[in-house]
């Protein structure tokens, strides 16, 4: 469920408290402003251009290929330590423009972030243009990380670990080809320990469609001790987020999270 | 029927429904959704894809798809039919001029084989609009009375007021696990 970074906007920030207006812990990124911060990822990342470059001196498999399946990806005990795929395996031109949590009893949103509309696919202008715009931007935000866009980094307060309901929104666009089979598989980790898989079919998605998909879940009863361990740990809880079109691996995009916002160091 | 079978005894364990909301655009599916699931719904723009909802709600877990309905799009309808157990059209009770085709687009619906074994909510939408027509004059006018096929309620909403709402898709959800939660 993440989102694209350094090419998100913030739209709105809520007076809920459960999220922090933070600019710690990433040194060299500046905060977004709305409490979550979209970083590029240097951390993250490092391993992945061996991952996808790898295949580079393979005729039988050209880069932007994976053969992961979504049954490996919901075998995984941990956090993948590369990514998965090439971030050219997004061949359906999918795009996320806009990713949102709202809690459920107060209806506050906690945060939203999304692409401002002159990023998103415009009409008339052709994908080739769209991206290359992209890449003007990001090279501008000297982000010059093939994988900029695939992780984002989350720092919310201690209460958003006491949230009831919670309602995560995903928006996507898609290019020129209808998507079959559409699927995303999310991985959310502590450490090694597995806190919630989200495994969502899609199916069929339309060309030049644009799509939400909201999730409205209990949030995990986790042990006091385990929640305060996540406080004082930022950063080492983890998601990875696969998409699958056909059952072939065209996304991968990682997040962390940090729940010590708004603490007094 | 082997194949439907395993589909249905799998869900039956984990106790989740697909519910399709369909209907003219215009006709307040988005709305309905939103308002169902407590978002608000004061920005609410043509859907050009599809939105889904996953939830629980009374024990189950709701799978809600509303998929745009502007004509062009509605060839694009057929692709979502596959195991849905609840079919919501959704009318907007004060578009007169549209009733007829509005008619049309729900007989194709209810001789689709796919949606054969789908209950059916008929939701007449927007009854708090001055010359919004009754769930009664609705009923006659697309002859809900005709349909022998599939078990159906006609119910006079307001997605703004959210009158009857919850009713409505208690009625269904309860219509539903009724039908295939028991078999066995």
């Amino acid at each position: 469920m993440s989102v694209v970074g350094k090419q998100l906007n913030p739209v709105q920030s809520s007076g809920a408290g459960a999220v922090t207006t933070s600019s710690s812990a990433t040194a060299g990124s500046s905060s977004s402003g709305s409490g979550v911060e979209a970083n590029s990822g240097s951390g993250g990342s490092s391993g992945a251009a061996a991952a996808s470059g790898g295949a580079s001196g393979d005729a039988k498999r050209p880069a932007e290929t994976s053969s992961v399946t979504p049954d490996e990806v919901l075998h995984l005990t941990k956090i993948t330590d590369d990514y998965l795929c090439s971030a050219n395996a997004n061949v359906f031109e999918i795009d996320f423009t806009r990713f949102k949590i709202r809690d459920l009893e107060s209806g506050a949103v906690l945060f939203e972030i999304a692409k401002p509309p002159s990023e998103q696919y415009p009409e008339g202008l052709s994908s080739d243009e769209t991206m290359l715009a992209a890449a003007e931007k990001l090279s501008l935000d000297d982000t010059a990380d093939p994988n900029a866009g695939r992780y984002v980094r989350y720092q919310f307060t201690p209460a958003f670990l006491n949230l009831k309901t919670v309602g995560a929104t995903v928006e996507f666009t898609v290019g020129s080809q209808p998507l079959n089979n559409f699927r995303m598989i999310e991985r959310h980790f502590f450490r090694d320990r597995l806190l919630k898989t989200f495994d969502f079919e899609f199916g069929f998605c339309f060309p030049f469609s644009k799509n939400t998909v909201e999730h409205i879940y209990e949030f995990p009863n986790l042990p006091p001790d385990l929640v305060a361990e996540m406080i004082s740990s930022p950063f080492e809880t983890r998601s990875d987020s696969f998409y699958f079109v056909g059952n072939r691996l065209v996304m991968h995009n990682k997040a962390d999270y940090a729940y010590d916002g708004g603490n007094i160091v | 029927m082997g194949f439907l079978t395993v589909l249905k005894k799998m869900r039956q364990k984990e106790k989740e429904m697909r519910i399709l909301l369909l209907g003219l655009d215009n006709a307040g599916k988005t709305t309905i959704l939103k308002r169902f699931n407590g978002e608000p719904i004061d920005t609410i723009s043509p859907t050009l894809g599809f939105n889904i909802k996953t939830l629980e709600h009374n024990g189950y877990t709701l799978n809600m798809w509303d998929v745009g309905g502007q004509k062009s799009l509605r060839s694009y309808w057929r692709n979502y039919f596959e195991c849905t157990d609840g079919l919501v059209w959704v009318v907007d009770s004060a578009d007169r001029m549209r009733l007829e085709s509005c008619g049309q687009e729900l007989q194709v619906l209810l001789k689709e084989e796919r949606l054969a074994g789908a209950t059916l909510l008929v939701l007449c939408n927007k009854q708090d609009l001055p010359g919004a027509l009754s769930s009664n004059e609705i009923k006659e006018i697309l002859h809900l009375e005709d349909i022998t096929t599939h078990h159906w309620l006609v119910a006079g909403v307001s997605a703004v007021t959210g009158e009857k709402l919850l009713s409505s898709m208690d009625w269904l959800i309860a219509d539903i696990a009724k039908r295939i939660f028991t078999l066995d």
